[in-house]
């Protein structure tokens, strides 16, 4: 059976793996806002998913099967880095935030604008907030994917959407006063 | 207090969540139709998920790291090996079990072949022994003394193989001198060994022969030895013939 198994069973699986692998690093880079962590975890969950791939009973669960390893590859990774700092990313850090016109140009972008703002929320709540708005998976379904009971799913999503349209407003490009108008001098 | 203060934020994201159930929901529409703040509400509730969802349509790219995709490829391709191996697997079986029933199926036919199939299995069994063809070109003493020792080892070893093989010694260049009845040091043990073992044979090969005599020396080989043109062309042969292949 395993034999039989070998030849004709891992096909489907991995065209599922190739499908939703996009998917994957879009959740992972609304969550880390850094494109190699999120391929490095797209990475190490599609590796466990395959390796674990004999556990997943329901075909039809597939999807929030895949979720739920990557949201503990996630966890993982926060577990191993809590008390690390890297040097670099910091002076990044403090390189990115002075102002500078092309940081205030891409301030204003829409895009850049919301993904700032959701970077600013606390991990559970961009987690909650990107499971549902980015890959429309059920509250029931987050839940089981992060973990959480369904009634935390709920108040996370809704604080975090309050706290979205408080930053958004907050990173919105203001308009100066002190506008210099060209004057007629002739 | 008003119908939009009585709505929660909890309810309004299950409504644009579509996570409410019909009645709920139409009863939430009613109330939408009937409030402007609570359409306001629901409106940038929308707004902000229609947002998100463009923000993040097309995250940038990264080239994964070469360690990791060395990781993925390695996996996949370990899973092709077994795979393939698995493939293989039950092909031999088909093909081994085909035979052994096609076998069976005429013999069963034939009863008096039966015998003949048995016995013919039974001497499959016992290994079939080589000829092999023992090559020495070199007029170093120690290595024609090892070419006579690995030819009576392989000559002692095989002397009780049930079918009948052979030895043989091709000797070229320098190693011509170890079949030369003048200078070689081991005339007499090869007479020996060509009494004891009726299945050794030594060949001398011409084309050194030639260049010696072109030199001015005088080639006197020993009795039984055998002359070929080209001792490449009689290693070539044999090799074709399925013979095992030793070099000194």
């Amino acid at each position: 059976m395993k034999i039989l198994s070998l030849l004709c069973g891992t096909d489907s699986f991995q065209k599922q793996f190739e499908a939703i692998r996009p998917n994957l690093y879009r959740v992972a880079y609304s969550w880390s806002h850094n494109a190699a962590l999120a391929d490095d975890l797209v990475q190490e969950a599609l590796v466990k998913a395959l390796k674990n791939s004999g556990q997943l009973r329901d075909p039809a669960l597939f999807n929030g099967w895949v979720f739920s390893i990557l949201a503990n590859c996630w966890r993982d990774h926060f577990r191993q880095h809590r008390e690390m700092d890297d040097i670099d990313e910091i002076e990044d850090h403090l390189c990115a935030t002075q102002t500078t016109p092309e940081d205030d140009h891409s301030l204003s972008q829409v895009i850049s604008r919301v993904r700032a703002a959701v970077a600013k929320l606390p991990i559970g709540q961009r987690q909650v907030l990107t499971l549902v708005d980015l890959e429309g998976f059920p509250y029931i379904e987050v839940a089981s994917i992060l973990a959480i009971p369904i009634g935390t799913v709920m108040s996370r999503l809704s604080r975090a959407r309050q706290e979205l349209k408080i930053l958004l407003n907050e990173l919105a490009p203001q308009h100066t006063a002190h506008v210099s108008h060209l004057r007629r001098v002739i | 207090m008003t119908t939009s203060q009585r709505i929660s934020d909890e309810l309004l994201n299950s409504f644009i969540d579509n996570e409410l159930e019909s009645d709920e929901k139409s009863e939430l529409l009613n109330a939408i139709r009937h409030d402007d703040t609570l359409k306001e509400r629901v409106c940038e509730l929308r707004g902000l998920k229609e947002m998100i969802q463009h923000a993040y349509r097309e995250p940038p790219s990264c080239i994964a790291p070469p360690l990791k995709k060395s990781a993925h490829w390695k996996n996949s391709c370990i899973q092709n090996i077994t795979r393939l191996a698995a493939c293989l697997l039950l092909l031999m079986l088909g093909w081994w079990s085909g035979w052994i029933m096609s076998a069976k199926s005429h013999l069963a036919n034939n009863p008096r072949e039966m015998s003949v199939f048995q016995a013919a299995q039974s001497n499959n069994v016992a290994e079939k022994p080589n000829n092999f063809i023992v090559n020495v070109s070199s007029s170093n003493p120690a290595r024609l003394k090892t070419a006579l020792d690995e030819t009576e080892n392989l000559l002692e070893a095989n002397k009780r193989a049930a079918q009948p093989f052979k030895v043989e010694i091709v000797a070229n260049g320098g190693g011509v001198n170890l079949l030369r009845s003048d200078v070689s040091p081991f005339a007499k043990r090869i007479a020996m060994m060509r009494i004891k073992y009726p299945n050794f044979d030594y060949i001398a090969c011409k084309v050194s022969i030639n260049k010696l005599q072109k030199n001015g020396v005088i080639v006197h080989l020993l009795p039984h030895t055998g002359v070929v043109t080209s001792a490449a062309g009689e290693i070539n042969k044999r090799l074709i013939q399925g013979w095992d292949y030793v070099r000194i």
